[in-house]
């Protein structure tokens, strides 16, 4: 089983409970169940009794989470960078969960139509390549301001759209089908000559930088997300002095680690940056790190984006165009447009 | 006992609970059933590591308002369920076991700030929050609530009050029960109740008092008011090595003797000192580590710190370890709970966490160490002090076993006998347990040797509160089912 490769990690956070408050699925659905100890404590026992990977409940448990990467950032935190990974471990089970034969009809619904989705088109001319996922697409601001900032540099682009390039189908568990798809996406994207692929999807990022790394595709391109790409621009914005939250991207913060680029063109444009919620550890994701957790568990979702709407005093921005979606009804923005509107 | 899960009965009885806390709310699927079947207490989590299935509930409820609470206890008083409060999970004594099935009343969704009121500073709030959010949230006002335990990130605010935990700066902050104001208890017939809103009157014996530290066994404490503290302008430590523990203790128990008003104080032993000060705070040295702080004003913390550092160097050290050795110790307290660090399988291992006053303490250290080393040669002993007061401290000595048995009956069995000889022991010598893990399923066999006649008066409270013996049965040394 692919949990084998995660035994010490099972082992230490079987029965630790020093990371449960970061558990941002724990802390809105309450159950105990929605925890990194009791995450592992099913993998152990699936470890000893395999006959419970088909527990119907156990299964439910696994795609119920957020796959938020605070957990892992937090144990780092305490043992020097080499915190354990129950991020990993969790996909480790799904994958299980997969090979198995076991994962549920909507599951293996939602991996068909990601597949099968895999495609993508480009238009424009330029030596960039600006990536429209279908989240992106969700708010077409974003990317229409994407455009806007590059054009007010003189930089002609081209844009990629279309659906899944590994990343939805990995963290469902279903990782050959993810690196097919993901072969796929750098074929088309190597194909296309270019010198620079722009992505605002976080996940997407996390994908290009580490995932297709972990597949060893690699890519003619450089990977920039777009808060990297923007900042690079250096353009000149007009300071309100407005104050507004940061959103963390679970992604940025959590899986590349502490991405400096989101800061830097807030820095840029004069923004000041109150902290959001009460602390900097939580992740405060409204299932990010779950990528499709809409499609699977619409209501968790609707459990996490409120607690995030309590919490939210002020006009928020973020650099995930997911968080954006799920957000929908505050008032909240992504870097690009943020910047576009204020960009002189 | 409720019916079986093929009985139409439990049917009956899970829809009432689903009118009284609507269906998402009622649980009892696999998953929830094994995370409420292991608390932090080793016996359970051994069971789990030999491939065994502890006692899961019947079914997992989370009221969301202390009258939904209210309508669950009235549930189960009628059919005469066992009903055991859950909050964190993270006790380690058993106290939160379903260890007759039954209803597990998870708290967590009873996670809310009611008011933080800044001329009383006190805050307001529901019990089944995460203590490390709640401070979060006091932190976000200019507050603290001063409590820091090892398990603040794991624990709920109505865990702490069950068993009266403490937190790191227990020495000047006081335990849990030196916090609270006031609270709302739903008792074990489903009636809500609040005690007195001031902890200091004299309105006849103290109601407060007697839910805290009664683990589920007498009512669901689901409201509480405690006190909240001004952030202080700094917090200082320093850290001396003593050749052995009786000096380091003449130093700690001098310090209490002062009246000065330390934060912290840690003593450990000297086998402690080797193995887990060297582990974490990489400080390689042979004899016995002590560190205290003290926070406040600046000037008035730097003037209790020189007073201290000196009563410290008259006792006799070996080493002025300085500040930095301090700052590290606070900077790293939470680190020795984590894995590695922390003992875990396939170790066996507990805490002996035993009270007594200067003039008992040592003795209590010296006769649990007799009693486990002699009986138990494969085991080890090592111990600090923790939680100082004016008339004495707390022993947090603990045994550890590389490996125990196999075979689980067995290595309960070996386990249980290492309590039992050891506290025991720890009693004779005037020792109390304990000081603030609680009791629970772990203890609860000794308290009528703790107690004597006296636990007739806790039977009797027990009997008059919750007349069909529903709330967390055969906890605490209180009957079963």
């Amino acid at each position: 089983m692919n949990i084998d490769q995660f035994t010490e990690v099972i082992s230490s956070c079987r029965f630790c409970f020093m990371c449960r408050h970061l558990s941002a699925v724990g802390q809105a659905s309450c159950r105990e169940s929605d925890t990194p100890r009791v995450r592992a404590l099913i993998a152990d026992s699936v470890r000893m009794h395999p006959e419970k990977l088909a527990d119907a409940d156990f299964i439910d448990t696994f795609y119920r989470s957020d796959l938020s990467g605070a957990n892992r950032c937090h144990c780092d935190g305490y043992h020097d960078g080499k915190g354990y990974d129950e991020v990993g471990l969790q996909l480790a089970l799904r994958r299980d969960i997969v090979e198995s034969g076991n994962a549920p009809e909507a599951v293996k619904k939602l991996a068909d139509e990601l597949e099968a989705g895999a495609k993508w088109q480009v238009a424009g001319s330029g030596d960039v390549l600006y990536f429209i996922d279908h989240y992106t697409a969700e708010t077409p601001a974003i990317a229409e301001s994407f455009g806007k900032l590059a054009a007010k540099k003189g930089i002609a682009f081209r844009t990629i759209t279309g659906g899944c390039i590994g990343k939805a189908l990995g963290v469902l568990g279903f990782v050959d089908r993810a690196e097919a798809v993901a072969k796929k996406f750098a074929e088309f994207v190597n194909g296309l000559n270019a010198k620079t692929l722009v992505v605002s999807n976080t996940a997407a990022y996390d994908a290009l930088v580490n995932d297709f790394k972990g597949y060893g595709i690699a890519l003619n391109v450089k990977v920039m997300h777009s808060s990297e790409f923007l900042a690079g621009l250096k353009l000149d914005y007009a300071k309100t002095g407005e104050k507004m939250s940061y959103l963390e991207s679970d992604y940025l913060k959590n899986y590349v680690k502490n991405y400096p680029y989101p800061m830097e063109l807030l820095k840029q444009m004069g923004v000041e940056c109150e902290p959001f919620g009460t602390n900097e550890e939580e992740s405060y994701t409204a299932g990010e790190g779950a990528v499709v957790l809409p499609r699977l568990h619409p209501e968790l979702v609707t459990m996490l984006a409120e607690r995030v709407k309590e919490l939210a005093e002020g006009p928020l921005v973020t650099a995930s165009p997911y968080t954006r979606m799920v957000l929908k009804g505050l008032n909240i923005l992504t870097l690009e447009e943020l910047a576009a509107k204020r960009a002189k | 006992m409720q019916p079986a899960k093929d009985n139409y009965m439990y049917q009956m009885i899970r829809c009432e609970l689903t009118d009284a806390v609507g269906a998402e709310f009622v649980n009892s699927g696999s998953a929830d059933g094994l995370g409420h079947s292991i608390d932090y207490y080793w016996i359970p989590e051994m069971w789990h590591d030999r491939g065994n299935e502890p006692q899961r509930p019947d079914f997992v409820v989370h009221p969301g308002s202390t009258e939904e609470v209210a309508k669950v206890m009235k549930i189960a008083n009628q059919y005469k369920i066992p009903v055991t409060p859950w909050g964190g999970g993270s006790g380690s004594q058993g106290g939160a076991l379903p260890i007759y099935g039954g209803i597990i009343l998870d708290m967590k969704r009873m996670n809310r700030v009611i008011e933080i009121d800044t001329s009383t500073l006190s805050v307001t709030c529901e019990t089944g929050i995460n203590a490390q959010h709640l401070e979060w949230a006091v932190e976000k006002a200019g507050y603290s609530t001063m409590h820091f335990p090892a398990s603040i990130a794991c624990a709920t605010i109505g865990g702490f009050l069950a068993h009266r935990g403490t937190g790191v700066l227990s020495t000047k902050y006081g335990k849990i029960e030196d916090m609270v104001m006031s609270l709302e208890v739903v008792t074990p017939t489903g009636e809500i109740i609040n005690t007195l809103p001031v902890p200091r009157h004299a309105s006849g014996p103290d109601l407060t008092m007697m839910f805290l530290g009664s683990e589920g066994t007498l009512g669901v404490m689901t409201k509480v008011t405690l006190k909240i503290h001004p952030v202080p302008e700094s917090r200082k430590f320093h850290a001396f090595l003593f050749p052995d523990m009786h000096t380091a203790m003449t130093a700690g128990a001098g310090l209490m003797h002062s009246r000065l008003q330390p934060c912290a104080i840690r003593l450990y032993d000297g086998p402690e000192t080797a193995k887990l000060i060297k582990r974490v705070l990489g400080i390689d040295r042979e004899g016995a580590y002590l560190v205290f702080g003290f926070d406040g004003p600046e000037k008035i913390v730097d003037l209790q710190m020189e007073q201290a550092c000196e009563i410290c160097r008259a006792a006799g050290p070996k080493e002025d370890l300085g500040s930095e050795s301090g700052e590290a110790w606070w900077k790293n307290r939470y680190k020795f709970f984590y894995p590695p660090y922390m003992f875990h399988m396939p170790q066996a291992f507990g805490t002996l966490d035993t009270v007594a006053t200067f003039s008992k303490i040592e003795n209590v250290y010296w006769a649990m160490k007799k009693t486990v080393e002699e009986n138990f040669p494969e085991a080890t002993f090592i111990g600090h002090f923790s939680h100082w007061y004016d008339w004495g401290c707390m022993l947090y000595a603990r045994f550890i076993f590389d490996k125990a048995p196999e075979d689980p009956a067995e290595a309960a069995a070996l386990y249980n006998r290492v309590w039992d000889m050891a506290i025991r022991a720890a009693i004779r010598e005037g020792g109390v347990i304990n000081e603030h893990h609680g009791v629970g399923l772990k203890l609860g066999r000794l308290m009528k040797e703790l107690y004597g006649p006296a636990m007739h008066v806790l039977e009797g409270l027990k009997a008059q509160l919750d007349p069909n013996n529903i709330m967390n049965p055969g906890k605490m040394g209180f009957k079963g089912v």
